[in-house]
């Protein structure tokens, strides 16, 4: 978590991203409406919105999983656009968790971790081997580096792809629902490896129900509500004195 | 796996038997190629005399196989990846080259490109290449379906998360959704090429020496249909056993689930 809040009007450091008026609809349906704002390194902010709110699609458009229909991204100084040649360099630096792990069941635990690293960043072998067995450890999943996901408990499985995302060594990292899909009992091992990624200064973007992960760990919410963003605001001020009745209301909801 | 190895000796691996299986098929193959002339020709008329012929004509069934199998997989692939092309004249033109070949009959397709191409392009293939050509095209379209569907079933997660960390569109398929689709397009994979090599007896129409013209050469000659043709067919049996076995062997290989025990 980091000291000065990273979001302070006035902020003179250029943004890690920039997402500026962006639209998107999933034909008629509008899903993001002039969508603005500004991610900063070191900062972790928490997206929270009700579902169909499009904050998974807002994610979704910082790498270009999905392709917005209108306004601006820049991820890290290039702008997101259909020349792949960009988009390749900007994935690399955007590490990717989601809500169904997505492991590649044919491989190892180990060869998930290290397949990027060694295809893309052409690392050799034994070293991308390396690392990854030292994410593994990270992780916690020392004594499982050998067996295949299908193996592994769900929350297993996110810590994996929580390694994978971050061999690659990205200056960002953004989850997908990450605990979502997992059973109550194995969401805590998924978030304290989170916690302990957000206190190591990582950068992150987390759409999430987990209240308490939003309130420990992150830097600044942003609520989402049909297509746009309705709050912006560190979690205290956030959770403890809110004021808009729509985001009280959602808040009730969530806590029982 | 069926086969043997897949209940004894206990203690072994998946992989262990996979590649025991393998092993041992091949060599199975093999030593059945070289000797089984030997076996043969200890068997009374009509069978004995022509011992050698079946050993050929066995050889030459295999080897066609092989070519037209192997180049029909490569032909699948290029077919099934153009079908799911994301330019659409390209699919249009793998949709319409499966829907050619599996509307026409093969033996036409045999025919068609021993008699008919030399007149339409200048280039004489002997017989042996043109049943190898029309047997890989004619197989290529049933593999590209087969490899179309496996490709199909792998869920979009897997895609993306691919291309999330950087990987190329290319390095994705081969690293990520083709090693994936094919343990789904095994089986029906296995069953075009078991398909093909009894479908290579057609090439007997053209005058290739394989399997089934010397077997009907060897009626002919002698009259005795019966001992001929169940020798014929026990051949094609061995062969098609020893695909089955390899197949199964390599398709535990890839059940990394273990669904299949």
């Amino acid at each position: 978590m980091s000291l000065v809040h990273p979001h302070s009007p006035g902020e003179t450091r250029a943004p890690l991203i920039e997402a500026a008026l962006v639209n998107k609809s999933f034909g008629t349906a509008h899903v993001l409406r002039d969508v603005s704002t500004r991610f900063y390194q070191g900062e972790v902010a928490v997206i929270i919105g009700a579902s169909g709110s499009g904050k998974s699609t807002f994610l979704r458009t910082l790498n270009r999983l999905e392709k917005h229909d209108s306004g601006r991204i820049v991820v890290d100084g290039i702008e997101l656009t259909d020349d792949v040649k960009n988009l390749d360099a900007v994935r690399r630096e955007v590490g990717m968790v989601f809500q169904q792990f997505n492991l590649f069941p044919h491989l190892t635990v180990t060869e998930n971790v290290s397949l990027a690293p060694r295809r893309v960043r052409k690392t050799p072998r034994a070293e991308s081997k390396r690392h990854a067995l030292e994410l593994l450890a990270r992780v916690g999943l020392q004594d499982h580096v050998n067996k295949h996901p299908h193996q592994l408990s769900g929350g297993q499985q996110q810590r994996v792809a929580i390694a994978r995302a971050l061999a690659m060594n990205p200056k960002v990292l953004l989850f997908d629902e990450p605990t979502s899909a997992l059973d109550p009992e194995m969401i805590n091992e998924v978030l304290d490896v989170m916690k302990d990624l957000a206190r190591s200064g990582m950068t992150m973007i987390a759409v999430t129900h987990e209240m308490r992960f939003a309130r420990e760990a992150g830097d600044r919410i942003l609520f989402f509500d049909e297509g746009r963003i309705l709050q912006e605001a560190p979690p205290q001020q956030f959770f403890d004195e809110q004021r808009n009745p729509r985001i009280r209301a959602f808040l009730g909801q969530i806590a029982h | 796996m069926n086969g043997l190895l897949s209940i004894w000796p206990r203690d072994w691996s998946r992989e262990q038997r996979s590649t025991a299986t393998i092993a041992l098929s091949g060599v199975l193959l093999v030593v059945f190629l070289w000797g089984v002339a030997r076996p043969l020709s200890a068997l009374p008329e009509p069978i004995g005399p022509a011992a050698l012929e079946f050993a050929g004509g066995t050889r030459v069934t295999v080897e066609l196989t092989l070519v037209a199998g192997l180049s029909g997989i490569a032909i699948g692939l290029l077919a099934a990846v153009a079908k799911l092309a994301p330019f659409a004249p390209i699919r249009w033109a793998a949709g319409l080259y499966i829907w050619a070949i599996r509307g026409t009959p093969l033996l036409v397709q045999v025919l068609f490109v021993f008699l008919a191409l030399p007149l339409v392009v200048p280039l004489q293939l002997s017989d042996f290449t043109s049943a190898a050509v029309a047997l890989a095209v004619n197989v290529g379209a049933y593999n590209a379906e087969a490899i179309r569907a496996g490709i199909q079933a792998i869920p979009k997660g897997q895609t993306e998360a691919s291309r999330a960390l950087g990987l190329s569109p290319l390095q994705t398929s081969v690293f990520v959704v083709w090693p994936q689709a094919l343990k789904i397009a095994l089986p029906p994979l296995v069953n075009n090429i078991v398909a093909l090599l009894k479908d290579s007896s057609l090439a007997y129409v053209i005058g290739v020496v394989e399997l089934s013209n010397i077997g009907n050469r060897v009626q002919a000659a002698t009259f005795q249909p019966v001992p001929v043709f169940v020798t014929t067919a026990s051949i094609y049996l061995v062969l098609t056993t020893v695909l089955t076995q390899i197949s199964g062997a390599i398709e535990a290989r890839l059940d990394i689930e273990q669904r299949g025990r």
